[in-house]
């Protein structure tokens, strides 16, 4: 039997995790906002942390613990629940002193070592596994937009959601957490989060796209397709407009069915959703829609969705 | 392409120095029986005979060991402190190889740790884990080592070591997923209690 290694590629892999959780955990704080544990957040610019929606369980009376022991208070900036996400900012010279964290937008790779931090206390926690599911931009059940999926396997502990997915090198790849998907964790990239976080601290909440219309999934019989002069096999029928809502000012009616938004066609709900980016505020969108057996193509001018409607 | 050469140079090697924590750490392990079954592990702690488990394994004044050659062998249980999940067996033998030692205090969070045991009465059973919260040095719950790894009853008792095969404490029990391990300096400090004369909660059974 050898002598105990301590210079062993598993010795020189165990030193460079605890390397890469010690750079990226002095961004990693404690929020005190809910009963119980305290939240984990990401330092993410100087003075501002990110943190996930569902784990900031109320909106006043915040304190951030920082890495080296110090607390803040934090005011709430914030809230995209179609994310996930949330933004605080740090409310005096302790906080803006916190070291915001390096952070990546490269895409992660299947299989490569994924190691989520937390705070979930005074200390930092680490747990490993690795990047398990990689894909392309998704829509959330609420409608958010994430430029990149990316399903973690690793161990889902307290203080999982709103802590950091940190790569191998220390950099910080994204928000964890698993307020997206029942019990599956997965993490925000960096780019989303940039982008919502910029958003937030710029109007204090995220634009979204409103036409003002509830709309279920229908079957089309042949009879239909035929006269309305289309191939597709479903559309969405409107069960609900909205007063002097956009799709009311367009001229969209209880029992329209909607075939096509900009000629592309509409069998979910979510197609709709989908196609209501903030960009779009402002512009006018082309529905084709089945009303007393034929076709009728309709200009709807897509609004910003009210507050209260988020 | 360098991801190739580290799939080919860098997991082979990798994978032989986990092999060999991994027996570093069967031949320091025992198995504890209590009535004929299966009740955890163990971690020989001194040469001479002295054995550390948890109180809720060695839960009766008597059981047996079997010693990494296979030796079965009968116990005294010689001390227990169920408030820090600590037992202390005796058996009369002067050749084992006792575990090397590392102070948990001083790990952080990230260093890969390894697990073995018995779980599901799988005999030395290996697991890969790593340092999910360091102990704090303050008496429990925040002096405990928490371990992001996977153990299972059978586990209990068994060593959690460092990637030198060096104990960091030993598995007692799952919370929430996590390992929760009674550290080195916990061990030694009820060790010196029950030998070096005694004081606090550990006494003799």
């Amino acid at each position: 039997m050898p002598a105990p290694s301590n210079d062993g590629p598993l010795a020189a892999l165990s030193s460079d995790l605890a390397a890469a959780v010690e750079a990226a955990g002095r961004s990693v704080v404690a929020i005190h906002a809910r009963r119980r544990i305290p939240a984990s957040g990401v330092v993410w610019q100087p003075g501002v942390v990110v943190a996930t929606h569902h784990t900031i369980q109320r909106d006043e009376d915040i304190t951030v613990a920082l890495h080296d022991g110090t607390t803040a208070p934090a005011t709430l900036v914030g809230r995209d629940p179609s994310t996930d996400l949330t933004v605080l900012r740090l409310g005096d010279a302790a906080g803006a002193a916190a070291a915001p964290a390096a952070f990546t937008t490269d895409a992660p790779r299947v299989g490569q070592l994924a190691l989520a931090l937390g705070r979930p206390g005074t200390a930092v926690t680490a747990s490993l596994g690795i990047v398990s599911a990689v894909g392309g931009e998704w829509r959330t059940w609420q409608g958010g937009t994430i430029d990149r999926f990316v399903r973690l396997d690793v161990s889902v502990y307290d203080g999982f959601s709103g802590g950091p997915l940190v790569d191998a090198a220390g950099r910080v790849a994204g928000i964890n957490t698993s307020g997206l998907a029942r019990a599956v964790a997965l993490t925000v990239p960096a780019s989303t989060v940039a982008r919502v976080a910029g958003q937030l601290l710029e109007r204090g909440h995220v634009a979204r796209g409103w036409l003002g219309i509830a709309t279920q999934p229908v079957r089309l019989p042949p009879g239909l397709q035929r006269s309305a002069g289309t191939g597709a096999g479903a559309g969405l029928v409107v069960v609900h407009v909205e007063p002097d809502s956009p799709a009311d000012r367009g001229g969209v009616l209880l029992g329209d069915i909607l075939l096509a938004l900009d000629d592309r066609p509409l069998s979910d709900p979510g197609d709709v959703l989908a196609a209501l980016g903030g960009d779009r505020i402002g512009t006018p969108v082309a529905l084709r829609v089945a009303r007393g057996g034929r076709a009728e193509m309709l200009t709807v001018t897509v609004g910003e969705r009210p507050r209260a409607r988020r | 392409m360098p991801a190739a050469e580290a799939l080919f140079r860098g997991l082979p090697a990798l994978e032989a120095a986990l092999g060999d924590v991994a027996e570093r750490l069967r031949r320091v392990t025992v198995q504890v029986l209590a009535g004929g079954r299966s009740a955890g592990a163990g971690v020989v702690w001194r040469r001479r005979g002295l054995v550390i488990t948890n109180a809720h394994v060695a839960a009766a004044p008597r059981a047996e060991v079997v010693l990494a050659d296979g030796r079965a062998v009968a116990a005294r249980v010689t001390a227990r402190d169920p408030r820090r999940d600590l037992a202390m067996l005796t058996v009369s033998a002067d050749d084992l190889e006792p575990a090397l030692r590392v102070d948990a205090r001083g790990l952080r969070p990230g260093e890969l740790l390894v697990a073995l045991g018995h779980p599901l009465g799988v005999a030395n059973a290996v697991a890969l884990g790593l340092v999910h919260r360091a102990p704090s040095g303050a008496p429990a719950p925040g002096g405990w080592l928490h371990a992001d790894v996977r153990l299972a009853p059978g586990n209990s008792g068994g060593p959690l070591a460092d990637v030198a095969g060096r104990i960091a404490g030993i598995n007692a029990m799952i919370v929430g997923g996590l390992g929760i391990a009674v550290p080195t300096h916990v061990i030694e400090q009820f060790v010196q209690e029950v030998v070096g004369g005694g004081r606090g909660g550990a006494r003799a059974a």
